[in-house]
């Protein structure tokens, strides 16, 4: 643990929750280092290494202005802010012995090779572990560690089909729909957020570490809700119920865009207080069992009604009766949402290469915390600062390990 | 002794939650070890115990039994109490000095309704964490609009992202995503709360806004408004440089495969996979660029290749070629995924008055760590006795006075018995 920082306000006393925890981040693409991001945002010295080619997420956009640039991939610059970037090349001897002495002293690992490839090369938990018990290392990977499908390629697509999520999404009557970005991979992301911050807890509290396994897969099955349980507890398979589940909770038209209702029995009064529409209070729609039994009757009540709303008009109902209504938000509208502006959501930072550009940041706010939202770093800009500086190695050595393509 | 998989052991949490964002976040920390009690009013509980129907043949307690509830509050505990009534609160406060966290997902008014502002839980506990869930937040114009996870997917862009391109609809996700992506974060948020508190000795308030986590997920659309001002458009199951990237109909009641092919290298195993057909020589399918420019007919010709063989077997050709791929798993079918089956992902519960079933385990397994599921959701008020009698020292005859006043319960109040039950369609 390290020091504290001095001399801040009140709120800043306690500086952030992270602060000086050495983090070496081995994971490319966007779980890895999104989970990394909050870490660095909560105060972490995290050491990003990257292939010497860089992190593959570098060559996937958006860039500024459609101009494909290694050092402005968007992708990128939101998924690594305040990290320091070290190239290495592991598949050299020099390469995987800085990786070793920049683990001697981290508290916790992120990595995302395929599994195997660490043990491989003499680096896994239990090598980069020995006289660091409380070490907290974390593997993330599509299928986890062991299993008929662990060295199987994955993307998106198949992570999606894999844990079910993609069987329920979409019309009936057309194919599974894919959602849309890169959702396996970021809510892997954000569950090896959560469990290296778990485990560090038991790491700071019992000064003994832990080795985690996550599969894409196994953490995006788990969201699968009712549709996954009731299956396994009563035997039932269930269907693709496109936009509307039900009359009562779904996606519908409205006057500039669309909107949406989800509403639980219990709020069927206020949603008809908020409607207003004296049909909505009929012996057909009386109670759940009615209203479902009902249900194209009240959908076309619906349709039509919806059809005459604005989005604005929908959410001032929902504020005004407490009614779950919503809109669907563009990236436009979110952008420029007073709301998420009055609660400084968004974060200005100026990269040289970049330049100024809004990012959607911090996971929530705190009395005891702020979020460091700083720039990401170019490729290897840290390298002689961290082998050099910190490891000790001399200017003579970064000159023969970047001819040996070490780093 | 240390359990790797349980770091949170000695942490012992108030959860307030209800229905899914909130008890998905506590049973992330009851499975990591956190003593998790599950705090309800016999006037107002958890509405997801009587939303859904219970097991066929519903028992005498049914509220307990359904699989929604199950699935999220597993391995916690169940205390009842009315904290709209003085001496509920009274009990609140003493339950407080024993917790370390607070963890609630009302609506963004009610806490301070019900009296139990962050001021007076921290005058009962001084490093007190409490965290709040509600959808927009608890400041800014926005912040009394009510949304379940939908509403939130909706809400932070999400929902615009998703769609067939064909009909400009934009499509929600099959489930309620915005739930659990709240639920994984506010976990998190816990822990880290409480690796400060270790620090500073202080505790802290958490205001967790579920739309702003899932915003979170969509950086590099975010990015795109912020750089060029542009738009998602909506690609159905397609990629915008993969080819073939889709779902492809397979021998079977809508059954279907994902194939996806990164590289040259990977179409030759697919080649190799669907026995090197003649068409796949063709020169317009001869690399990367080209076949995504020729993805439709390649699609069809795909789609012919997958349509005559069941999802396994077509899996099993590809997977042998290592062709990124996977049958689309409907729920039953994923439940018996060999894969998932040979790490032991699904583990039982068992409950007296349902049986067993399984449900998942670990949402990440920790070397050295044991089975996930300790015990099955608690039954309502299971552990009153328990928790006001041995935690809290309060004498059998005032648990009884509190049970006479209504407030503590075994049974929510009015619900009705297994036997007068309506047939009531299922909401999902």
């Amino acid at each position: 643990m390290s020091d504290q920082p001095q001399g801040r306000d009140s709120r800043d006393e306690a500086g952030r929750p992270f602060d000086g925890v050495k983090v070496l981040e081995l994971a490319e693409g966007i779980s890895g280092p999104y989970a990394g991001r909050w870490l660095a945002a909560l105060g972490a010295n995290v050491v990003k290494l990257e292939r010497t080619t860089g992190d593959p997420s570098r060559a996937f956009g958006p860039w500024p202005d459609d101009l494909p640039d290694n050092e402005t991939s968007g992708l990128f610059l939101y998924l690594n802010g305040d990290k320091r970037s070290v190239t290495l090349n592991l598949e050299t001897s020099d390469g995987r012995e800085i990786l070793r002495e920049l683990a001697e002293n981290a508290e916790i690992v992120i990595e995302s090779f395929e599994p195997g490839y660490l043990q491989q090369h003499g680096l896994d938990y239990a090598e980069l572990s020995k006289g660091n018990e409380a070490l907290v290392m974390i593997s993330i990977t599509p299928f986890g560690q062991s299993g008929p499908n662990a060295s199987l390629p994955a993307t998106e697509l198949t992570l999606y089909a894999a844990s079910g999520q993609m069987w329920l999404t979409g019309h009936p009557e057309r194919h599974p729909l894919k959602n849309g970005g890169s959702q396996p991979s970021y809510q892997a992301g954000l569950n090896a957020f959560a469990a290296i911050t778990g485990a560090y807890y038991g790491a700071v509290m019992h000064g003994q570490g832990s080795y985690i396994d996550l599969s894409v897969q196994e953490t995006y099955a788990g969201m699968a809700e009712a549709f996954h349980t009731r299956a396994s507890q009563l035997g039932i398979e269930s269907q693709r119920s496109g936009n509307n589940l039900n009359a009562l909770w779904g996606v519908y038209e409205v006057a500039d865009g669309y909107g949406g209702i989800c509403a639980l029995p219990r709020n069927y009064p206020a949603f008809a207080r908020a409607v207003g529409l004296e049909e909505l209070q009929d012996e057909r729609f009386s109670d759940p069992g009615q209203r479902l039994l009902n249900n194209d009757e009240l959908m076309a009540i619906m349709y039509g009604w919806f059809a005459g709303q604005t989005r604005q008009d929908l959410l001032e109902l929902g504020i005004e009766h407490r009614v779950p209504f919503g809109f669907v938000a563009s990236f436009e509208d979110l952008s420029e949402s007073e709301h998420l502006q009055s609660r400084d959501f968004f974060a200005a930072i100026d990269d040289d290469d970049a330049g100024s550009l809004t990012y959607p940041g911090r996971l929530w706010l705190s009395n005891g915390h702020d979020w460091k939202m700083g720039r990401a770093p170019s490729l290897g800009e840290h390298n002689v600062e961290i082998i050099h500086g910190e490891l000790g190695y001399e200017r003579e050595d970064l000159v023969r390990l970047r001819e040996l393509d070490a780093i | 002794m240390f359990d790797p998989g349980r770091p949170l052991s000695r942490v012992r949490v108030a959860d307030l939650t209800m229905i899914w964002a909130g008890p998905y976040a506590a049973k992330i920390l009851a499975d990591q070890g956190a003593e998790v009690i599950k705090i309800e009013s016999p006037r107002a509980w958890d509405n997801i115990r009587t939303l859904l129907p219970p097991p066929v043949a519903p028992g005498e307690h049914w509220w307990n039994t359904n699989f929604y509830l199950h699935e999220y509050s597993r391995n916690k505990k169940s205390l009842s109490l009315d904290l709209a009534a003085d001496e509920g609160k009274a009990v609140f406060a003493r339950l407080l000095a024993h917790c370390d966290v607070v963890l609630e997902n009302y609506r963004t008014d009610v806490m301070d309704n019900l009296g139990l502002t962050y001021d007076w839980l921290r005058e009962q506990k001084e490093d007190i964490v409490v965290v709040g869930m509600a959808g927009f937040g608890k400041t800014g114009p926005e912040k009394d609009a009510v949304g379940y996870g939908p509403i939130i997917e909706m809400m932070s862009g999400m929902t615009s992202t998703s769609g067939y391109g064909d009909d400009g609809v934009p499509y929600k996700s099959g489930i309620s995503y915005g739930d659990p992506i709240a639920g994984i974060c506010a976990a998190a948020a816990v822990a880290t709360a409480l690796i400060q508190r270790q620090r500073t000795g202080r505790g802290q308030y958490i205001d967790l806004a579920q739309r702003e986590v899932m915003s979170t997920l969509l950086g590099e659309f975010y990015m795109d408004w912020s750089m060029n001002r542009r738009l998602p458009e909506h690609i159905g199951a397609g990629h915008d440089w993969m080819a073939p990237h889709h779902v492809y109909p397979c021998a079977g009641d809508d059954d279907w495969i994902a194939i996806c092919v990164r590289s040259d290298s990977e179409w030759d195993g697919l080649k190799r996979a669907m026995g090197s057909p003649e068409w796949a020589e063709r020169a317009e399918f001869s690399d990367q660029i080209l076949r995504w420019e020729h993805r439709a007919e390649l699609d069809e010709l795909v789609a012919a290749w997958t349509a005559g063989r069941t999802k396994t077997d077509a899996f099993a050709a590809l997977h042998a070629e290592r062709v990124p791929s996977s049958p689309v798993w409907k729920m039953l079918e994923v439940l018996r995924d060999p894969h998932l089956q040979a790490r032991g992902y699904y583990e039982p519960l068992r409950h007296p008055e349902v049986g067993i079933w399984m449900a998942h385990g670990w949402l990440w397994r920790t070397d050295g760590a044991g089975p996930c599921i300790v015990g099955p959701a608690p039954d309502f008020g299971q552990h009153n006795a328990e928790i006001l009698g041995g935690l809290l020292g309060i004498p059998r005859s005032e648990q009884a006075a509190l049970e006479a006043a209504g407030v503590i319960a075994t049974s929510p109040d009015g619900v009705l018995p297994a036997s007068e039950m309506p047939a009531t369609p299922s909401l999902i």
